[in-house]
This record gives C-alpha cells, structure tokens and sequence, in this order.
C-alpha cells in the first residue's frame, strides 16, 4: 500500500536552523533507511507557507489569496509517499520521521482503485 | 519551478454527489489532463488519497509515541489529492490552478517546491 506523510512543523523554529538550506543529517540518515528498506517512493521539501498561494474558481471569478489553506501552529513543509505493508508498518516510518519529535507526521493512505 | 498543488474539498458536500455530478468530474479532469499533457509542461498526475477519516497523525515526544487518529488539522474542507507541475512562475502555476476542476469544487494551494542539493551537518 501506499501512504503519504505529510510533515508538519513549526516554520519559526525551522527556519533559525543554520542548516535549514540542506538537508539535515538526521533527515539523510531517515531517507537512507528508507531507501535501503525499499519504502521511499517519492518526497520533497516545500517553500515556507509565505510563498503558499491559494486558488478557488466561483462562477467566472478566480479568487487568488496569498497564504496557505489554513493557518496552523505547525505549517505543512515536506511530504513523502511511501510504500509500507499497512498501517502499522506507515506509522513505524512516521515515528522514525525526524519531523515526529519536534511537529506531527500526518499520514494519508493513497486511494486504491476498487479491483476491476 | 516546481510547484506542488493541494487539492482540498469538502468530503461533507461530495457524500452528496450524485453519479451524474461524479461522471462530470472525471470528464472534467480528463480534459485538464489531456490540456496539461499538451502544454508539454513537466507534469505528475494527481494521486488521489482516501477519505481523511482515514487519516493518522503521529508525533515522537521523549522517545514516546503519541499516535492520534485523524487529521493534522479539522478544516472545512479537507485534503483530496495533489499533483506538481513545473511551470516558469507562480502566475503559470495560478493559471493551471484555476483551470483544475477542483477549484470549482473547492480550493487548489500551490506550494514552491525547495530544491535542495545538498547534505549538511
């Protein structure tokens, strides 16, 4: 099965880390250990929520407001789909997210096509 | 630039969808997908994700687990699927967001993509 894990953060704290422009080693070593384990699908770091921009269409109008959704303690910054045997085995990846010990991993299973 | 687009409606409102509303959405999204792919525009298609019922949020606090199930955040409408798109700039990656069905529905957020190359620390 394939799941996302969405990261959330707090932006403030993130952004006072001198290594914010790399990828930290703590996060290295996490996509390592999923690479490894054949669980890393696809990832990717986002822009803070300043640069977010949202878009809803009413009638004729494009309504365009600068900022993310929703405004949240955390902001989401990155996300990764994975593949993991179940749910169970989605939320032992979380835990080992770097973002689980100071944000929240939200994880969202990908839909499955009902089989034809 | 690559920008990753959020789709978010309102799960309450689609329970309502008739079969006719849903054919209409495919149809929808078969023509912004058939748009995009003539653009020849770096394009993944939108991966669509199960009801957010089905969601788990999971934090690590002194080695503890804090598992919650849910959601990160109960909003109006909730995250459906998403799909990047590499475009010049922002105002292209607009342009695509207001064409994509779900702006009618809902709400499309564009999110920069942060390159990183990198390792440090």
């Amino acid at each position: 099965m394939k799941f996302m894990l969405l990261l959330h953060g707090d932006e403030k704290l993130l952004q006072a880390d001198p290594g914010n422009n790399g990828i930290s080693a703590d996060f290295a070593a996490f996509n390592d250990a999923m690479v490894k384990a054949g669980a890393f699908v696809s990832g990717a770091r986002l822009r803070p929520t300043s640069a977010a921009t949202t878009v809803r269409v009413t009638g004729n109008r494009t309504e365009v407001l600068d900022g993310p959704y929703a405004d949240t303690r955390e902001q989401f910054g990155g996300f990764y789909i994975i593949e993991a045997a179940d749910l169970e085995a989605a939320t032992d990846w979380a835990a080992r997210c770097p973002s689980a010990a100071y944000g929240t991993v939200e994880i969202r299973p990908l839909w499955q096509a009902p089989a034809a | 630039m690559r920008y990753l687009m959020l789709i978010r409606h309102d799960e309450a409102a689609m329970a309502n969808f008739t079969a006719g509303d849903w054919q209409k959405m495919a149809a929808d999204y078969g023509a912004f997908t058939a748009a995009i792919s003539k653009a020849d525009i770096a394009y993944s298609p939108g991966q669509r994700l199960e009801p957010s019922p089905k969601a788990r949020s999971v934090r690590l606090r002194d080695g503890k687990r804090a598992v919650l199930d849910g959601p990160y955040a109960d909003t109006k409408e909730q995250l459906a699927s998403f799909f990047t798109i590499d475009v010049p700039d922002l105002d292209a990656a607009i342009a695509w967001a207001a064409r994509c069905p779900s702006a009618r529905h809902g709400s499309v957020e564009i999110r920069p993509i942060w390159v990183q190359t990198e390792t440090t620390k």
